[in-house]
């Protein structure tokens, strides 16, 4: 018996099929027929669409019935299916183990369920099936056949194997990382424990030599001088060590204020005058004019610039000549240590900044070995979220750079404002920091109707008006308020107050002032203001690109003021280098420069023609700079130019794209 | 004018003498103790003009010792010199913490110690 239209398939062959369900039925009244129909498309809904094979079995194992999906399965209809068995679509092994279930099932009366088998395509994936056995009973209890469920559950198992590797992932990380921590830990156990021995053997040795325990001959004297010179390396090893696996382990506190990097260069020099003078060597310092204070560790900074000096005295020769250097970049500082020793092998330099180098023995002179300066240099500049860098030429000598970025407006701050920054940030508070100043002030002031004073004393009526609307009166918050109108600048400190507050601050003021300007017809006032933030909390575990998240946002009161805005784009650019020619994607772009990456490292301060592709048919040629450079990996080089002297006419074209993009992305 | 006393407190023999050597011949007298509470003893006891100290003593260490005489109206005016290997940002915050007047590392520059000594002793 047939159903119209139904999807179910009943063969046409023997064997019968116990219809018992549907011959009862038909002796029912029309009602209930009615709601065998009802019934029959459940079923028939149920075979058709369920994505489960679904299938019938009697007890020899020939398919009765089978659901749509199943005979999908075999790139078949369901009627080229019934009738046949599992022995006349897989290959014979396989039909037999599904045979042996079946009978299992048969003799049972119990069901199989659950049983997840794996199939081998022909691609070679595998996949995985569970698959459910159901014996089907008479009125008597006898078992007739079989239902039988496959489900395919391959992404069920990949989802499982995946989960079961992050599993196995994250213990190793876990155990990883216990290593490293007991790796510090014993470092700085052992640390410890080498210090006292050798702080009785430099003692006595000490005590030896100065001839206090009775009198010591030439000799001997000579012997104890080479012992002292020895422990003290010794010990540099050691806090060393210590001093690195702590970086490492993450357990090195930056401790940021802000510093006069001319003051920290120059304080590092005296003590190395003396080490240079005895080996003859000219050590000279190369400073800007301008006060450069930027945010940053000035204790660990110092440890980096000594560390790269004593390194240049040591290895080059007498009457030789070491130079620092100190560079304003558009967002970093650079400095540089740069000597006439005697250089290091091109295929060393990748080496230099890893633990316990050992360079090439080849050049023949008796070496004392780097240790670990250079790789603890690496980590404190990086920690500042800057880049260290060599470059050097055998016989010829070596240059040795590091950045560290520079979040802070052209104009530098008074002393005042630093101390008074610094002073906050050791009581635990954190804060916002408006500056603002005139442009070519002296000019203004030749201009000026009235006295400096008299304008800074109503600029400091506006400031204060609106600051009162906005800040809350707690002592703890009070702003400072810091002008200065000799040189026409102001700087505002404001305590423990959100940005968006400090940004409404900006708006305030800027309203303020150009109305001033206005109505008292400064018709040639250029007023720069930028708002930093200084917070002691850094979370270095994040490296993130620093505690100072600034980026000054710069607004202009009158004219506008150029201003170097940056984009992350990726345009072309093709770099010119005498006769090398690179292409590569540029990955920041501002008026001042651009910042991308190449196969082969650049020449510091290199100057370099560069082809910048903005548009389809539009190229601007740039000169520029090499600032910096970083290796990002192996054979992989991060560098940053700086434009020089841009003709006007690209200037324009540069900023009006720079500034069409900004606008798109921020609309 | 009579010498001024140091009471050196270091439970490793060898440095203790080398420092006596050291002290006697910059024209100071000398005390020891080898262990915390002989520390305390001789400190109330003797009253020297100076405590050098070691952090790692035994029976108790270094800072309870300094923690105990800095917060004690009769002997917190003896200045204290922590004399250990520890040389961490956190362990000289500690020595500060509990009242240290100086911090000096081990190995240590000879020149730096008496330095520090005299200024201590001028300073009172």
């Amino acid at each position: 018996m047939a159903c119209k239209g139904s999807g179910v398939q009943s063969p046409s062959a023997p064997p019968k099929l116990n219809l018992y369900a549907l011959k009862k039925s038909h002796r029912k009244i029309p009602a209930i027929r009615k709601n065998q129909t009802e019934n029959y498309r459940l079923l028939q809904d149920l075979m058709d669409h369920v994505p489960d094979v679904i299938y019938f079995k009697d007890l020899k194992g020939r398919l009765l019935l089978v659901n749509k999906a199943h005979a999908k399965g075999l790139g078949l209809r369901p009627e080229q299916v019934a009738g046949k068995s599992d022995f006349d679509f897989f290959p014979e092994e396989r039909a037999e183990m599904m045979a042996k279930d079946d009978q299992r099932v048969f003799k049972s009366g119990k069901p199989i369920i659950d049983k997840i088998e794996r199939a081998t395509r022909a691609d070679g994936i595998d996949n995985y099936v569970s698959t459910t056995k159901i014996p089907r009973f008479d009125a008597k209890g006898r078992v007739i056949g079989l239902i039988g469920i496959t489900r395919d559950i391959t992404k069920r198992m990949q989802i499982a194997r995946v989960s079961e590797e992050e599993k196995v992932l994250k213990k190793r990380l876990e155990s990883l990382e216990e290593l490293n921590r007991l790796k510090s830990e014993f470092i700085s156990v052992v640390s410890h424990e080498l210090r006292t021995p050798l702080a009785i053997v430099k003692e006595g040795v000490n005590l030896i030599y100065e001839g206090l325990a009775g009198g010591i001959s030439e000799k001997q004297k000579k012997l104890l001088s080479q012992a002292r010179e020895n422990i003290e390396r010794l010990k540099k090893l050691i806090d060393d060590l210590l001093d690195l696996s702590r970086i490492e382990a993450g357990r090195v506190k930056l401790s940021y204020s802000l510093v006069n990097l001319s003051d920290l260069l120059r304080n590092s020099a005296e003590f190395f005058q003396k080490q240079a003078r005895d080996k003859e060597i000219t050590l000279k310092y190369d400073l800007p004019r301008e006060r450069i204070n930027i945010f940053l560790d000035g204790e660990r900074i110092n440890q980096v610039v000594s560390n790269l000096i004593s390194n240049a005295i040591k290895f080059t020769e007498e009457g030789g000549r070491v130079t620092v250097e100190l560079q304003a970049l558009e967002n970093k500082i650079r400095i540089g240590v740069i000597d006439t020793g005697i250089g290091i092998a091109k295929h060393d330099i990748p080496k230099l900044f890893s633990r316990f180098t050992q360079l090439s023995k080849d050049t023949g002179t008796a070496r004392k070995g780097m240790g670990l300066g250079l790789s603890i240099a690496k980590e404190l500049v990086e920690l500042h979220g800057g880049e260290i860098w060599a470059e050097s030429k055998p016989g010829v000598g070596s240059k040795f750079y590091f950045t560290i970025p520079r979040y802070y407006s052209i104009r530098v701050l008074d002393e005042f404002v630093r101390r008074k920054v610094n002073e906050l940030l050791t009581q635990g508070l954190k804060m916002h920091l408006i500056n603002f100043l005139f442009i070519d002030y002296k000019e203004f002031v030749r201009h000026l109707k009235v006295k400096p004073t008299d304008l800074f004393s109503a600029l400091r009526a506006i400031i204060e008006a609106a600051l009162g609307k906005l800040l809350p009166k707690p002592e703890r918050r009070r702003p400072y308020i810091h002008t200065d109108a000799s040189k026409g600048e102001c700087s505002i400190i404001l305590p423990e107050i959100t940005e968006k507050s400090a940004l409404k601050v900006c708006a305030l003021l800027k309203a303020g002032l150009d109305r001033y300007l206005t109505n008292n017809k400064f018709a040639n006032a250029f007023i720069a203001m930028g708002l930093l933030s200084y917070t002691h909390k850094i979370r270095l575990k994040e490296r993130a690109r620093i505690p100072a998240r600034v980026f000054v946002k710069e607004m202009y009161v009158g004219s506008e003021m150029r201003k170097h805005r940056r984009i992350n784009y990726k345009a072309t650019v093709e770099i010119i280098c005498g006769n090398k020619q690179e292409e590569s994607r540029t990955i920041d772009i501002s008026e001042g420069g651009i910042c991308f990456s190449a196969k082969c490292p650049l020449k510091t301060d290199a100057v370099i023609k560069t082809k910048l592709k903005i548009a389809k048919d539009k190229i601007l040629h740039l000169k520029g700079r090499v600032a910096w450079v970083r290796e990002e990996q192996k054979d992989f080089y991060r560098m940053g130019l700086q434009f020089l002297s841009v003709n006007p006419k690209t200037k324009k074209a540069l900023s009006r794209f720079i500034r069409a993009i900004s606008r798109a992305r921020s609309g | 004018m009579s010498k001024k006393r140091i009471l050196i407190v270091e439970d490793e023999a060898a440095l203790v003498d080398m420092l006596k050597l050291r002290l006697e011949a910059s024209g100071y007298a000398t005390l020891t103790a080898y262990d915390g509470i002989e520390a305390l003893a001789k400190a109330k006891k003797e009253k020297p003009d100076l405590i050098i100290l070691d952090l790692m003593l035994p029976k108790i260490d270094g800072y309870k010792v300094c923690r105990m005489l800095k917060f004690d109206e009769k002997y917190k005016n003896i200045p204290i010199i922590i004399f250990t290997a520890r040389a961490q940002e956190s362990d000289k915050k500690i020595g500060k913490d509990v009242g240290a007047d100086a911090y000096i590392t081990k190995p240590f520059e000879p020149q730096t110690l008496l330095t520090k000594i005299k200024e201590l002793l001028e300073g009172k």
